[in-house]
Order: structure tokens, then C-alpha cells, then sequence
């Protein structure tokens, strides 16, 4: 086993006991992404020959030398006895919408291409201040704007390890990507309807979304503000569980972070399931896509290996013991998508407005007559389609001239998927569940400019994810199987209110108990290939 | 020609006093700093950032909207206003739409003839300022210092009938807000901005007719003037058969001309919704109730009890609580001199006045202490020293910060009032003044002034007047 | 049932408003995913809301640490936000003059 194969947990320990150096496994993470990564994306067009094509592409920037500095001082700290953090040594990427400082931070964007920001997220701080290396910003959807990776100014865009033909998932598809080819051991993303657990569900890893809150923003370029939340990628629970140990808790500099206590995640995880009350509910077993004339909404099943696989898990977690709560009714899913075309693009649109050429980022090289000129044309050549769509239905759907009060309307109704959960966890009601267990997607990853340019069938890809954006609750999708063209399958977990601690032992008991399946021992493709190191 | 009613409100914007900017830590006050050094990620708009409500700024803005008989909101809410604008760096300020700090609440104008027009607020509400702005060279330059300092809004009714009761509300708003010490007010700072909305209808109608904005008035008398002609232009042009258009006016201080800036007539669509950033601004019953209790007697009520309680007249009343500084000065002078307040009001409204404008500080900043003051007053009235004394103790106290009985100790200022020591002193001024003495004697009375003032000068200003008065009168009829 | 979809003209005002221009290629596919997108929105405007339901922004109930004590923190390197900028002029921000400003 190489070091970059190692999981985070394992690496924090050799390192911290001295046993490996932090540059030791520096080297071998920038080793696998020399041979697995290829191109990292940029704006001009690239011809890519045939092999090139086959690669990762997970990465828009690599910080080596940053990354060393880290290495040397995390040995620095070995040798002088100090304590190095809890993620000492452990090689990780950054979705490029944190703010790294001096470091340019595009948002996959061309309207930021150049823009380097004077401060550093919060989050990204907390990593560094626990030992980890910094490996580099990884691609995603432009300004998280989508479930594929492929709306990125920064091309070529990530690909699915397990098939470079097919798409790893979106917005964090760099993130995801990049740890299930074992570039680094963990990522950090975001998710604001799905974007960390439906790309970690497409690649076969872990992604976490905290509770809403659990992480501070600050940093964080925001797309729906009531929505976005930073969380740990990784390749096993345990990994998640310590990587979220490391950014949770209170920012003075988020006014929405939350002030209740932190947990022990890994802690937590040891409790296993007797008992645990794991609800299924029959409104995840379908989508509810709409008819583009008449609006109405009617059902399409999901991939049935998926829904196997759910089912599969149900009964692993019974044999250890918990408690199945079946025909759980979540009856207002079928609005979360409607939901949630309302309420984030209203807030992406107005989160843009700052994006004018005026004070950082991209600014149009044409002549210009005045700055309302100035403005048009920067946001027109700096923007990508994916997000003119969503600034210009934001500005409708808010707008009191133009719109029926969409936006009063879609809160309310996102209260109603909140009170759906409140009800099902509700310790004195009718289920009294500890987590529900549902399909993270609906089907498995798609290929490459299958979906792309459809952007309301792309969106639905975030069904089953995004009702716990709305209702702000923790949930994590697990590696729950693989299908028949050995494309992963995510199952999810979702908990109560900054019950991480809930969601991570139920996923963790599943996994333990699943080690030796059959499907467990298949590696991604690219992992399969004899790569020249 | 009809008998037209002027019908005006005011919007006006007060910059908070706080130490800091009200979603960010930079300083509230930047006017001397150079362009773009005030400034943080947050308040210039970078990707990313998040605003942080100031604490001070909930505390003044209740503050001031208890003082203006608002009622406090106890739960309040942020929301953004969309809008592109270069002094706007996040494209969108925060403001307060709905659900803001305060609700109703109104100014009773206390007017010259002694009328009282009370005026209603329609909007009371916190938001962010905006930076700064200036054309140089066909290019618009800008400076972000200035943006995110805390900001009230406040929107009268249309309940003002003149310029002059513009002005008025203008001069007693900014010594409420000095008073209860939300904000320094200094229009010329632009502490205090002032936007008119002018519109006329015949007397006795209710209706509100098309109105204007008049924007960029900058001092009490531009107000006054602004509005003076706005509704003399708009007299006229109804008057000629013309109508009134929703127009924003520009007004030019230098030439006292208003012009035509853009048309008001579509609204632009700010998009409101509620700020997800922030989270609700609550105040418990028992803040707010801290908060009402922290006002002071407000100037009106002081006043009409200066002229109660301590026989002031009206004028007097008036100076003396202009500042609330002044006005805490004389009331703790009155209760250390223990006698007349009339006696106190003349020093403070003469000499010591005189003194503090010599020096430029304000009552709060003399060292001057009402005791001080007080102390002075008594030892005049006693008689222990001439009111010329006591007059000159004023700067030599405030310069050497000493206790005026100690100096007048030290420099022997006291009033000679032991007879014997005076008859001696005016003994050798009538020694040394044989040719007058002959003649007084003869008959030239007259002298008398000259004598005492003889008799000044060779005492050094401390000899008691009556008394030497009386002993010369003596002494010279003495053959 | 009929859905509310967004006219060309409408859309040409949404995109001034929203301070865009656009190719007419780009035009024809956004407006047509906008109505794709409506057609989804519209069923919002179908649900039966439950009578007591509150709107909420969050989700959950957030607990944060409440507003800050107002104490001057300076931010180190002002010049570093000036720097970032496309154009300065004497230390601000420059842009060309607004249309129609005064």
C-alpha cells in the first residue's frame, strides 16, 4: 500500500507518533496526482490528446510550495514536541470557492480569474491549523452552479474516477474526485442542495453536509446563503467524522454559525445501532419531474439498483440490531425542487450583484462609454451561462413587479418540508426516528454532455439531497454498493439538528459491517490502470 | 391667485456615534483619513465575506427612536435592498424594510411665535451608509472608508408647512441627537443628511398632490432656501397651467438654484427580501425598559422646568439648554452656589460664555467646574471680591486648573475690606494728590470717580468700591 | 392547467435590470430554460399551505452569538483590497463616470 492510499486517520497517527514524515506523504499525494490528475483546468481552450482525456482533472491549482511549508512545519513540530494538530501531515484539497489567502481563488469563474483574496476562510484556517497540507484548489460547477462539475470556466473538467467518460458529480465534483482517486485523503466542499453528497454518491466516497450552521461561511463564496454549507469529503466515515472535528464549531465572523457545542465525532461512532430508529420513507422512492407545458408533476422510478441497495442497507443495519421504520411520510419532497429553484437563485442573484468589474476579478477589456457599460459587458464575458440563468430567474422570481410572491410562497413551503422532519424525529410522534435512510441519488453517475444544458433535468439530480438543505439538517451519503457497469451507488442518512453524531455511527455501523462485500474490492478505473509513477 | 399650502417631509439620515462600523469592526469615523485605508473585506464587498452586527449601533437606534416617542420594535429584521451603484461594493445595501427598529413616534416642533406643530415619522430605521464618490477627469474615483458606517433613517410625514418649520425641525432634531448623544450631527460632516419631498394643494384641501425630491442640501439655510423656491416654482407653474412632475432636484448652494437631476418616475425594483446573512434583532422587555430609562429630560421639558423652577425667561431657557452639557453645567452650579439662579445664568451667559468661545470648548470640556464656578459667584456676592476679580479668576482657573479661593490667597486678591487698611491706602492716595483734593474741596464732586479709581490702581483693583467710596466722601469733606 | 412563462420582452427588461447583455443565441436557450424552470416552480403555486405555517429562512432555529462589542479591530493590509482592483487612480477605486450622473 503506497502512503497516499492511507486513510486520514492513519496518517494522522504515523505522523503524529513520528513513525512517517509529513513531507514523506507530501510526496507521495503530489506523486498520484502527477500520474492520475493530468491538466489542471484553465480558461484557454485546451486540446487534450486521447490519454490526456482519460485523466482526472480534478485539480484548477496546485499549491506545492505552500504544501511544503506545511510538511516542514508539521515536522518542525514532531521534532520539537509540540502537538501538530489532529489532521497532522494529512493531504488535502480545496473547492475553489474558499478564500485562500494570496492565492488565487476563482470560483471556477473567469469573472474571478486573477483574484486573489486578502484573507482566508475559515474553514480552510482550521485545517491549517490542524496539521493538514494544502495540496491545491480543486474544479467544480462555476459558483457551485450545478450537479456535474461541467458548468466550470476552467476546463477540462473533473472526471469520474471510476469512468472518465462519465461525470463526477456536481458542485464539488473536484473534491470528490480528487479523493476517490486517491490524490489526497480529504476534501473540503460545499453543499447547498446536494453538491458534497451527490458528487460523493457519483465517485464512491463519503460526503458529509453539517447541520446548517455546524461550519462557519465566512470565506465561503455564497451562493444561497440560507442554504450553503461547508462539510468534509472523504473515504470513510472515520475519516469525515475527524475531518469535521476539525472545522466545526462557533465563528464570531458568521453571525449564522451556531453556538451549540461540538461533539466527539469518533467518539460517536463506537455507540453502533442497537436500538438506533431508522425510518424509509416511500416519498424517496421516486422522482417528481414536471411536464414543461402543463407544469404537472408525475413519477419516475429511480434506478433500481439503487433502490436495492437502500434496501440492502435496511436490513444490515436490522441485523445489527436497529430498529426499521418503514412508510415514513415526507409528503413535501416532491416541492423541494420547486423550492429550491426559488429560494437560491433569489439569493445567488442578489449574492452576484457584487461581481461588477469595480473592485477585484475580471474586468472587460473593451471600450466603454460608462460604467453601466463597464458592468454589462463585464458580467456578460465573465459569466458562464450556468450562472446568467440563475441571476436572471433570481431577479424574476423576486422581482414585485413581474412575479406572484414566488419567494413568501417558497418559504413557507420550505417550512413545510421542515416540519415533515420535525415531525418524523419528534421523540413524543408517531416514528420517534433517530435518522432516515434514503437513496442519495436517483440514478448513478451520468455520462459526460448527457444532461448538461438541461438544466431542470441536472437539477433534479439534487431530489433526494436537498430537502435537508431546506430543513438545514445534517446528512451524509455512505458508499452503498456499485451498479451493474460498476458505477458507485450513495445511500444517505439524514439526522436531527447537530445529530452528525447520529448520522456518522449509523453510516460507520453500515460500512463496518459491509467491509468484505464483494463490491468493496473494486477500485476505481483510473486506479486500475497501470499509471508510470 | 389661489391660497396655496406648501406640504413637505423630510428624509433624513443621522450617522451613529459608535466606535465602529455596524457590520464590521473598521472605525465609524474616518474624516481624516486618506481614501480606501478605513477599510476590511466586509465593507468593501469581497467574495465571501459575511456582516456582523455592532452592538452599539441597536443601542443607539432604540435610543433614538424612544427619544423620538417611537415604539421599540422588540424583534427586528435586516433586509437587502438590490441595486448596482459604484459607492455600493456588495450590490445591495442592508437596510431595514419591514420590520425595522422602530415604529410611529413623532417630533413636537416648538416653533418662534410659540406654536407647536408636532411631526409625525413614518420610518424609523437602521441601514448601512454607502462610500463615497468623485469625479475627476471623466472618471468616477472611490472611497469605501465611509461605507458600512451605522446609519437611522428616518422619514417624516408630510406634516411641515414651510421652509422655515423645515429649518426648525432640522435644528431641534440635532440637538435631540447631540443630546441623548447618538450622533455628533455635524451637517457639514455630513452627520446629518437631509433630502425634502415638496408638494403644494390649495389651502384647505387634503389631497397630496405630485411631489419633488430635493436632494443635496447640506446645511440648515440651504433647506430653508431649497424649499422656499421649490414652492414659489411650483406655485407658478400651476399657476401658468402647468403640472407638477415627479422630478429629483439638485440644489446649488453657491447659486441658490435648483436643478432638474433625473425623473422619478420609474421606480427602480430593489428586490427586498430578508437578509439571510444576519439573524433577527431581538430586544428583550426589559432592554428596551433599560434603554427608555437611559433617556434624559429631553430639551423641551428642560427648558419649560428651567423657566419653572429656576424663574429663567423664555430667551435665557433657551441658551441655557441649547446644549445638554451647558445645561448640566448650570444646573450643578445653581445647586453648589446655593442662591439665585439668575446670578448664575448672567455669568454663564456673558462672561463665561465669552471664555469658552475664546477657547473654543464646550461647557463639558471647561476645567472650569460648576463648583468651580459657583465658588467664584459666592466669594463676589459676599463681597470678598470685586466682580472684576471674580471676572478674571474665570481664565486664570481654566488655566491653571487650581481652586479659585486658593488663588485668590495666593495672589492676594481679596477685597480690602479691614477699613483701617484702607483708610490708610486711600490716606496716602490723598497725600499724593494735593491738587485734586483742593479741588474736590472746592467743589469739582466730580473728582470723586477719579479718586476711587486712584485708589484702585494703588490697591491693585481689591479695594471694596462702596467702601472706599464712603471713606474718601469722608476724608475729602474732612477740612 | 396553465403556467405563467416569461415573454421575450420581459426578458430582455430582466436582463437590463439584472445588468446583462446577451447574444441573441443565448438569449433563446436561457428563456427557454427559464420556462422549463417555471414549469417546476408552478407547482409551489399549487400546494395547499397548511394555515399556521410561518415562513422560515433557515430551516432550523439558529442560535448564533448575537451582535458584537463595538471595538475598533483594523484590518492589517488594506492596500492588499486596493491592490486587487482592475484600475486605481490616487488611491481609489476608478471606474468610467455613471450615465446621466450628475
Amino acid at each position: 500500500m503506497s502512503l497516499n492510499q492511507l486513510s486520514a486517520l492513519e496518517v494522522a497517527a504515523h505522523v503524529r507518533a513520528g513513525e512517517l514524515s509529513a513531507r514523506e506523504v507530501l510526496e507521495a499525494s503530489l506523486s498520484q496526482i502527477r500520474a492520475v490528475d493530468g491538466q489542471p483546468g484553465r480558461l484557454d481552450k485546451q486540446q487534450l490528446d486521447p490519454a490526456e482525456e482519460q485523466k482526472v482533472h480534478a485539480f484548477i491549482r496546485l499549491t506545492e510550495d505552500l504544501a511544503h511549508r506545511q510538511a516542514d512545519e508539521v515536522d518542525r513540530k514532531i521534532s520539537a514536541g509540540e502537538d501538530p494538530g489532529i489532521l497532522a501531515g494529512v493531504p488535502v484539497s480545496i473547492k475553489d470557492i474558499f478564500t485562500l489567502q494570496g492565492v488565487e481563488t476563482t470560483a471556477a469563474s473567469r469573472i474571478l480569474y486573477n483574484f486573489k483574496p486578502p484573507y482566508t476562510a475559515t474553514p480552510v484556517q482550521k485545517l491549517i491549523e490542524a496539521g493538514a497540507l494544502i495540496l491545491g484548489k480543486v474544479n467544480l460547477d462555476e459558483f457551485t452552479f450545478g450537479s456535474s462539475s461541467e458548468s466550470s470556466a476552467f476546463k477540462p473538467t473533473p472526471n469520474n474516477p471510476w469512468n472518465t467518460s462519465h461525470v463526477p458529480g456536481g458542485s464539488s465534483g473536484g473534491s470528490t474526485a480528487s479523493v476517490a482517486a486517491e490524490e489526497v485523503a480529504l476534501s473540503l466542499g460545499t453543499d447547498t442542495g446536494g453538491s458534497i453528497r451527490q458528487p460523493a454518491a457519483f465517485c464512491g466516497v463519503v460526503g458529509l453536509k453539517p447541520t446548517y450552521g455546524r461550519v462557519s461561511r465566512y470565506g465561503l463564496m455564497a451562493f444561497s446563503s440560507s442554504l450553503d454549507c461547508p462539510g468534509p469529503i472523504a473515504r470513510n466515515i472515520s475519516d469525515a467524522a475527524l475531518m469535521l472535528q476539525a472545522i466545526a464549531g462557533t465563528d464570531p465572523k458568521d453571525s449564522t454559525s451556531s453556538v451549540v457545542p461540538t461533539s466527539n465525532y469518533l467518539e460517536a461512532l463506537k455507540e453502533g445501532v442497537k436500538g438506533l430508529r431508522v425510518g424509509l420513507s416511500p416519498d424517496y422512492t421516486h422522482l417528481f419531474y414536471p411536464d414543461f407545458e402543463t407544469g404537472e408533476l408525475s413519477l419516475e422510478s429511480i434506478q433500481k439498483e439503487i433502490s436495492e441497495s437502500v434496501l440492502h442497507a435496511a436490513s444490515v443495519l436490522a441485523d445489527l440490531g436497529a430498529e426499521i421504520v418503514e412508510k415514513v411520510p415526507l409528503p413535501n419532497t416532491k416541492y423541494s425542487i420547486p423550492t429550491y429553484f426559488v429560494v437560491s437563485r433569489v439569493e445567488a442573484a442578489s449574492n452576484l450583484h457584487r461581481f461588477d468589474g469595480v473592485k477585484y476579478g475580471y474586468r472587460t477589456p473593451v471600450e466603454v462609454e460608462d460604467l453601466q457599460d463597464l458592468i454589462r459587458r463585464t458580467r456578460a464575458e465573465g459569466f458562464g451561462s450556468e450562472a446568467k440563468l440563475r441571476i436572471l430567474m433570481g431577479m424574476y422570481l423576486s422581482s414585485e413587479g413581474f412575479a406572484a410572491n414566488y419567494y413568501q410562497r417558497a418559504l413557507k413551503v420550505r417550512a413545510m418540508i421542515r416540519r415533515d422532519f420535525e415531525r418524523a424525529f419528534d421523540p413524543h410522534g408517531e416514528h420517534r426516528l433517530d435518522v432516515v435512510l434514503t437513496p442519495t441519488t436517483a440514478t448513478t453517475a451520468f455520462k459526460r454532455n448527457d444532461v448538461f444544458g438541461n438544466t431542470v433535468r441536472m437539477q433534479y439530480s439534487d431530489q433526494m439531497t436537498v430537502s435537508a438543505n431546506h430543513a438545514g439538517l445534517p446528512a451524509v451519503s455512505v458508499p452503498g454498493g456499485l451498479d451493474a457497469d460498476n458505477l458507485p451507488i450513495g445511500i444517505q442518512f439524514i439526522g436531527p439538528d447537530f445529530r452528525e453524531d447520529l448520522i456518522l455511527r449509523a453510516g460507520y455501523a453500515y460500512e463496518q459491517a459491509t467491509l468484505d462485500e464483494a463490491w468493496r474490492s473494486v477500485r476505481p478505473a483510473i486506479l486500475r490502470q497501470e499509471v508510470a509513477k | 391667485m389661489k391660497d396655496y399650502e406648501v406640504v413637505i417631509g423630510l428624509e433624513t439620515h443621522i450617522q451613529l456615534n459608535t466606535q465602529t462600523k455596524i457590520f464590521c469592526s473598521c472605525k465609524a469615523d474616518s474624516w481624516e483619513a486618506a481614501p480606501n485605508t478605513n477599510i476590511c473585506p466586509v465593507c468593501s464587498g469581497m467574495p465571501g465575506v459575511l456582516p456582523v452586527l455592532n452592538s452599539a449601533a441597536i443601542h443607539k437606534g432604540a435610543l433614538l427612536a424612544a427619544a423620538m416617542h417611537a415604539e421599540v420594535n422588540p424583534v427586528s429584521y435586516f433586509d437587502r435592498k438590490n441595486y448596482f451603484y459604484p459607492d455600493l461594493p456588495k450590490g445591495y445595501q442592508i437596510t431595514q424594510f419591514d420590520e425595522p427598529i422602530g415604529k410611529g413616534g413623532y417630533l413636537d416642533l416648538h416653533m418662534p411665535d410659540g406654536a407647536i406643530r408636532r411631526v409625525r415619522i413614518h420610518k424609523l430605521h437602521l441601514e448601512e451608509d454607502a462610500g463615497k464618490t468623485k469625479l475627476d477627469h471623466g472618471l468616477r474615483l472611490v472611497d469605501f472608508n465611509r461605507c458600512g458606517v451605522p446609519l437611522v433613517e428616518m422619514v417624516t410625514e408630510p406634516d411641515l408647512r414651510s421652509g422655515e418649520e423645515a429649518a426648525q425641525y432640522l435644528i431641534q432634531l440635532r440637538q435631540l441627537l447631540r443630546w441623548i448623544g447618538v450622533s455628533e450631527a455635524d451637517m457639514e460632516r455630513g452627520h446629518l443628511r437631509c433630502d425634502a419631498n415638496v408638494s403644494i394643494r390649495e389651502r384647505g384641501s387634503q389631497v397630496l398632490n405630485t411631489k419633488t425630491e430635493i436632494k443635496n442640501v447640506n446645511s440648515i439655510d440651504a433647506v430653508r432656501q431649497a424649499i422656499i423656491e421649490e414652492s414659489k416654482r411650483q406655485i407658478e407653474l400651476v399657476e401658468s397651467g402647468g403640472k407638477v412632475v415627479s422630478y429629483t432636484l439638485d440644489w446649488d448652494a453657491d447659486t441658490g438654484k435648483l436643478s432638474m437631476m433625473r425623473s422619478k418616475e420609474t421606480e427602480a425594483d430593489y428586490r427586498y427580501f430578508r437578509e439571510p446573512d444576519l439573524l433577527p434583532v431581538v430586544l428583550t422587555e426589559e432592554e428596551i425598559a433599560r434603554i427608555k430609562a437611559e433617556l434624559p429630560e429631553l430639551p423641551p421639558e428642560r427648558k419649560a422646568r428651567f423657566e419653572m423652577e429656576y424663574g429663567l425667561s423664555a430667551y435665557d431657557a433657551e441658551i441655557l439648554t441649547e446644549d445638554r452639557g451647558l445645561s448640566d453645567y448650570f444646573e450643578t452650579a445653581v445647586a453648589s452656589f446655593g442662591g439665585e439662579a439668575k446670578i448664575v445664568s448672567n455669568w454663564m451667559m456673558n462672561d463665561l460664555s465669552r471664555l469658552m468661545n475664546d477657547l473654543g470648548k464646550t461647557a463639558s470640556e471647561l476645567a472650569l467646574t460648576p463648583a468651580f464656578l459657583a465658588q467664584i459667584i459666592r466669594m463676589v456676592e459676599d463681597g470678598k471680591i470685586t466682580a472684576a476679580t471674580g471676572k478674571s479668576l474665570l481664565r486664570k482657573v481654566e488655566e491653571s486648573r487650581r481652586e479659585p479661593a486658593q488663588i485668590v490667597e495666593a495672589e492676594g486678591l481679596a477685597v480690602i475690606a479691614d477699613s483701617d487698611a484702607l483708610r490708610e491706602q486711600i490716606q496716602s492716595v490723598l497725600a499724593a494728590s494735593t491738587a485734586e483734593v483742593e479741588s474736590f474741596r472746592a467743589g469739582k464732586e466730580s473728582l470723586l470717580g477719579w479718586f476711587v479709581g486712584q485708589v484702585m490702581r494703588a490697591t491693585g483693583g481689591k479695594a471694596d468700591p462702596k467702601r472706599t467710596r464712603e471713606i474718601l466722601l469722608e476724608l475729602l469733606r474732612q477740612k | 392547467m396553465s403556467i405563467s412563462k416569461i415573454s421575450p420582452e420581459l426578458f430582455q427588461k430582466l436582463v437590463g435590470l439584472a445588468a446583462l447583455e446577451l447574444t441573441d443565441e443565448e438569449s433563446a436557450y436561457l428563456l427557454t430554460e427559464m420556462n422549463h424552470q417555471l414549469s417546476s416552480v408552478n407547482a409551489l403555486l399549487q400546494v395547499p399551505l397548511d394555515a399556521d405555517i410561518q415562513p422560515t429562512l433557515h430551516g432550523i432555529q439558529c442560535q448564533g452569538s448575537g451582535p458584537r462589542a463595538d471595538v475598533w479591530q483594523p484590518f492589517p493590509t488594506p492596500s492588499e483590497i486596493l491592490a486587487g482592483a482592475p484600475e486605481t487612480e490616487a488611491g481609489m477605486f476608478a471606474v468610467p463616470d455613471v450615465k446621466g450622473a450628475k
